[in-house]
């Protein structure tokens, strides 16, 4: 008998258990643990990504005003590059060899790494392309990407357009966990409607997956998810309104808003001095912007109607005083305060019998009396609690013209002005240690009250409609059948009787005819309007006109601010008549043409700018 | 009774389903893992699944020619057989080498692996000698012409250079168990790559503990426990053994202790001294203490991924999408990591299947070997199964991370004709020789 027969179960007993080793290792490798899977997706598949077109841009009448371009970006994967002749390529490219060396560096360090195409040379124009695309293909490692740009047609409204830029590694991080994050090549829009509306202008990208080998070749395509475009934007801006006003505006500081008055659609808002949206688009940005942001002292990227809110509205504010006066009941259409000039002064003008007179005129002491009434109502012996009331009172009724509050609108940086409040004061001077007497100057818009040229231009548009206000907007609807947004189809009331509109609209309208906006004077246009001069302390002041047009179911409502522009009527006023005139004739008569030349041969800008021509 | 229909009728005929099964699966990977769309063209010699599909054809036909032969023939032949080899391994080293190796005789496409062949001559040779008359396994004598007649063929492997093929050498261990050698030597071999596993992976941990202001690393500390479970153990000899067994247990013990201090200081020195960075990589590698997916790590990190895909069921017939030849993910997936191929498109379940068919055949090996009446078939049985056991435990072992990465086939499923031959050669043997019991007297 053999004694090592017994002996076949150790070695069947290693086998068993050799084999279980495999089965439970095989059974977590397999079953349990899902890392392998995750890992071998990684290996075989590769996911192209599909950037969709962006958003095309049109004003009011369906014309382009952002249109796309078509550029090639050259890429560089720096891992591929093999023996190349790098001083020819920078020949080909028209760089320099230190330049390579940089583009290269960054190529490979921050967020991009060796093995990924990374850019090289942003946004070659088509026919620069086409003389080098075929020598191109020699340097292995360098490849063009087909991608667009925006153009712009009309190359004007650049504040309102705003511009994109390629995403910063900031705002990449600040997105890194969207829904839809965005790749480290994307644009993003950075100001005006290109950030406002930049989730509906950039569109859903598209993914296509393929399986590659182990060269990364692709092998097959396995799924694809379309790209969705982006939406294009319906404004409501005339482009030839705008146009006209940047060039009346040319060689001036200042800002024109025009809004139609029945829905709040902004027609046309001018900065001045302003630039060419082209030139923050595509591959000269950087020095572009930086010339634009350094070396002009007159600001150009600065979007004045809605960034300054601190011009003091002046004279205007007296017909937002008047309305809330005769709403408040404090007084009637033909109160009369004399323009006795002991505590304002005033310039020599007829006797302000009524209101009508005193706004025509726009008479200082008068309103001096009216905002007085307007504080103090005797409601508490006191007069600095009585002032209180008043003011707290006076507040409540300028809010709903829409100053002291920020406007709803899509236009990005809107500030809200400056109304003072109790707080305000009682920070200022201490608690009851102010009272009327000591903010008397707000009665005639001077003082404490800052307003910005869009809430000016919706003021126009508020009396225009006898009483109410669609927020101020831009975009009429999002995508060919989009509507448009429900925050603006809301109206707002000042919740003052439209009849107390009628003496202040039949003043202005007497303004234009007789008083100090003659200036903007149309023979077949009844246009009501108000002067305004903002002091300036170190130059020149400011030329102020609100209006709107016509007189009865008005069309059009603007406000012109010109800097250092002097009296209301001077400049301001003939520049709002030419684009009245412009907007309701689409023609300018024989005297708007004077006008319109006149005004844009007119160079007036701070001397103390240190600017040449 | 006509001789062919009693050698049929006295075949294993769960051996040679196993064996077919077995042969089928792995024909069949190879096809998936190398076939790559087009023309499916079997037996063709231009696609690697076809010139394997002839190395298949041709192994069944020797197959059959073996099972004509007698069984007294075979084994009177074992000393020629493995005479020849050994001259095949010397005329190998003459051939001009392949990828920096001398282990093949190339005739136009065709290639011959003598060192495959040395694992069926050894098996004849060990058997043969093992199985003749006065000789003792317990005789010192004996142990070293076995150890001989194997470290002939594995020298001249490694001077091919084949470090993989030479390991498989290891495999007869289990013969020589079988046959009487102490337990010991295996519990021993047992124990020494257990704590030299232990110690590399403590060491290249790399971390590093402050015991009484003296940086030690984790396998010193392993010493130390080690010493403490020698002297748990002295004390438990101590209580619990009669004091006439005593003796030896304390000598096993104190032979085990010194072995596995000795083990540990020699890798602390070999790691810190002679190692390269690469080297630690490796084992750190393979230890998992670190991942790498591009330099060393590559070949693991891409099979794991490969295989780990498969998931429960796997992707289906000629559905995988890394261990092909299409895809080509998984470096050597037609030869060291086919299995790679298998278990991504058959899955959990396939893998499962698979061990379990590969062990049952192995088993069933062992059982007919221990139905012999003739040593010399019990032995050869018992290396057969050794040296395939040893391949499934080293290829499967390594694919799915366990074992170090070592070059050794796959039977019956890596790409090979020599291999599948020698396979072959020695199942069919076997089998020739199992349908003989009844014959023979002793």
């Amino acid at each position: 008998m053999d004694p090592f027969q017994g002996r076949r179960w150790v070695i069947i007993l290693i086998l068993i258990l050799i084999g279980l080793v495999f089965i439970f290792r095989l059974l977590f490798i397999q079953v349990l643990d899902t890392k392998w899977k995750d890992r071998a997706k990684n290996i075989t598949l590769s996911e192209k990504s599909i950037q969709p077109p962006r958003g095309l841009i049109y004003d009011r009448n369906g014309k382009l005003l952002v249109s796309a371009n078509q550029v090639y970006d050259i890429m560089v994967t720096p891992r591929d590059i093999g023996q190349i002749d790098t001083l020819a390529l920078c020949g080909l490219l028209g760089i320099t060899k230190s330049d390579f060396n940089q583009k290269i560096i960054k190529a490979t360090s921050g967020y991009n790494v060796s093995y990924k195409a990374s850019l090289f040379i942003e946004g070659m124009y088509k026919e620069d392309y086409a003389k080098i695309s075929t020598a191109l293909k020699k340097y292995t490692g360098f490849a063009a990407v087909r991608s667009s740009e925006r153009g712009y047609p009309y190359q004007t409204a650049a504040h309102i357009l705003g511009y994109i830029r390629k995403i910063s590694k900031e705002q990449y991080n600040n997105h890194k966990n969207d829904k839809e994050p965005y790749f480290k090549n994307d644009y993003i829009g950075i100001t005006g409607l290109e950030s406002v509306y930049e989730n509906e202008l950039r569109g859903k990208r598209g993914k296509v997956y393929y399986l590659k080998d182990y060269k990364g070749n692709k092998k097959e395509q396995i799924q694809e998810n379309k790209p969705v475009k982006g939406k294009n934007l319906y404004t409501t801006i005339d482009i030839d309104l705008q146009d006209l006003g940047e060039r009346l505006m040319k060689n001036k500081l200042g800002c024109i808003v025009a809004i139609e008055p029945k829905t709040g659609e902004i027609l046309s808002m001018v900065s001045a001095p302003s630039f060419n949206p082209s030139l923050l688009s595509g591959k000269n940005f950087s020095d572009n912007y930086k010339q634009l942001l350094n070396n002009d002292s007159l600001k150009p990227l600065i979007n004045r109607p809605i960034y300054n809110d601190s011009y003091r509205p002046g004279s205007i504010f007296k017909l937002i005083q008047s309305l809330i006066a005769l709403n408040e009941g404090v007084i009637k259409f033909n109160s009369y305060f004399p323009c006795n000039k002991q505590i304002i002064g005033c310039h020599n003008h007829e006797p302000p019998y009524n209101l009508k007179i005193a706004i025509q005129h726009s008479c200082n002491p008068y309103f001096y009396q009216v905002y007085k009434r307007l504080i103090l109502r005797g409601e508490n012996s006191n007069i600095f609690i009585d002032s209180r009331l008043g003011l707290e009172k006076w507040r409540k009724a300028v809010q709903k013209f829409g100053i002291g509050v920020k406007l709803k609108t899509d236009i990005p940086g809107v500030k809200k002005g400056l109304l003072p409040s109790l707080d305000f004061y009682d920070k200022w001077y201490g608690k009851n240690r102010w009272a009327f007497s000591t903010i008397y100057s707000n009665s005639i818009g001077e003082g404490e009250i800052g307003v910005s040229p869009i809430q000016m231009a919706n003021l126009a548009a508020i009396i225009a409609n006898r009483g109410y206000y669609y927020t101020p907007h831009l975009v009429k609807k999002i995508g060919e059948n989009g509507t448009k947004k429900p925050e603006f189809l809301e109206k707002i009331s000042t919740e003052i009787d439209s009849s107390y509109y009628s003496p202040v609209v039949d003043a202005m309208e007497r303004v234009v005819l007789y008083g100090t906006a003659r200036s903007a004077k149309i023979d077949s246009i009844s246009v009501c309007g108000k002067t305004g001069t903002v002091e300036n302390k170190s130059f020149n002041d400011h030329s102020v006109f609100i209006a709107f047009a016509p007189k009865n179911n008005p069309k059009i409502a603007i406000a012109v601010y010109v800097e250092y522009g002097t009296w209301g009527g001077t400049w301001a006023a003939p520049i709002a008549s030419v684009m009245i005139e412009k907007y309701l004739k689409s023609t300018l008569s024989d005297r708007g043409k004077a006008k319109e030349k006149k005004i844009e041969k007119a160079i007036i800008l701070n001397k103390n700018s240190d600017f040449t021509f | 009774m006509s001789r062919g229909k009693s050698i049929w009728k006295l075949t294993d005929k769960y051996l040679l389903g196993f064996f077919l099964g077995i042969l089928l699966l792995g024909l069949m990977t190879i096809f998936s893992s190398t076939y790559e769309g087009g023309d499916i063209d079997f037996f063709d010699f231009s696609t690697i699944y076809g010139k394997q599909a002839v190395w298949v054809l041709i192994s069944v036909f020797f197959g059959v020619f073996i099972m004509l032969l007698e069984g007294q023939f075979i084994k009177n032949s074992s000393y020629v057989v493995y005479l020849i080899v050994i001259l095949l391994l010397i005329g190998v080293l003459f051939m001009p080498s392949i990828k920096g190796v001398r282990s093949w005789f190339q005739f136009g496409s065709v290639s011959i692996q003598p060192s495959e062949f040395a694992k069926l001559a050894c098996s004849l040779a060990v058997a043969k000698y093992l199985s003749s008359v006065n000789v003792k396994i317990q005789d010192f004598k004996t142990r070293i012409v076995v150890l001989l007649l194997l470290a002939v063929p594995a020298f001249l492997i490694l001077m091919q250079p084949d470090a993989g093929t030479m390991l498989v050498f290891f495999a007869f261990i289990f013969v020589m168990y079988r046959e009487g050698l102490s337990g010991n030597v295996l519990l021993y071999g047992f124990f020494a790559v257990l704590i030299v596993v232990i110690a590399i992976f403590l060491k290249a941990s790399e971390t590093e503990n402050l015991i009484f202001g003296f940086q030690v690393t984790g396998n010193m500390i392993f010493v130390f426990v080690l010493l403490l479970l020698g002297a748990v153990l002295f004390a438990v000899i101590k209580l619990l053994v009669l004091p006439r067994y005593r003796k030896p247990r304390y000598k096993a013990l104190v032979w085990s202790l010194l072995t596995g201090i000795a083990i540990n200081l020699s890798i602390n020195y070999v790691y810190d001294s002679v190692f390269k960075e690469r080297h630690r990589t490796r084992f750190q590698i393979m230890f998992g203490i670190v991942e790498d997916r591009r330099g060393d790590g590559y070949n693991m990190w891409q099979a794991l991924s490969a295989i780990g895909s498969g998931g429960n069921s796997g992707k289906g017939f000629l559905n995988g999408t890394l261990s092909n030849n299409k895809y080509k993910h998984v470096p050597e997936q037609s030869t060291d990591f086919i299995f790679c191929s298998f278990a991504e498109e058959w899955g959990f379940i396939g893998c499962l299947f698979f061990i379990i068919i590969y062990l049952a055949m192995l088993v069933r090996i062992i059982m007919i070997s221990e139905r012999q009446r003739s040593k010399f078939t019990r032995i050869f049985g018992y290396c057969t199964a050794s040296i395939l056991f040893f391949h499934f435990m080293i290829n499967i072992g390594m694919v799915i991370g366990l074992a170090p990465v070592i070059g050794i086939p796959l039977p019956f499923f890596s790409k090979g004709g020599s291999a599948v031959l020698t396979f072959s050669i020695l199942i069919f043997v076997f089998m020739r020789l199992d349908a003989e019991r009844q014959k023979v007297l002793r």
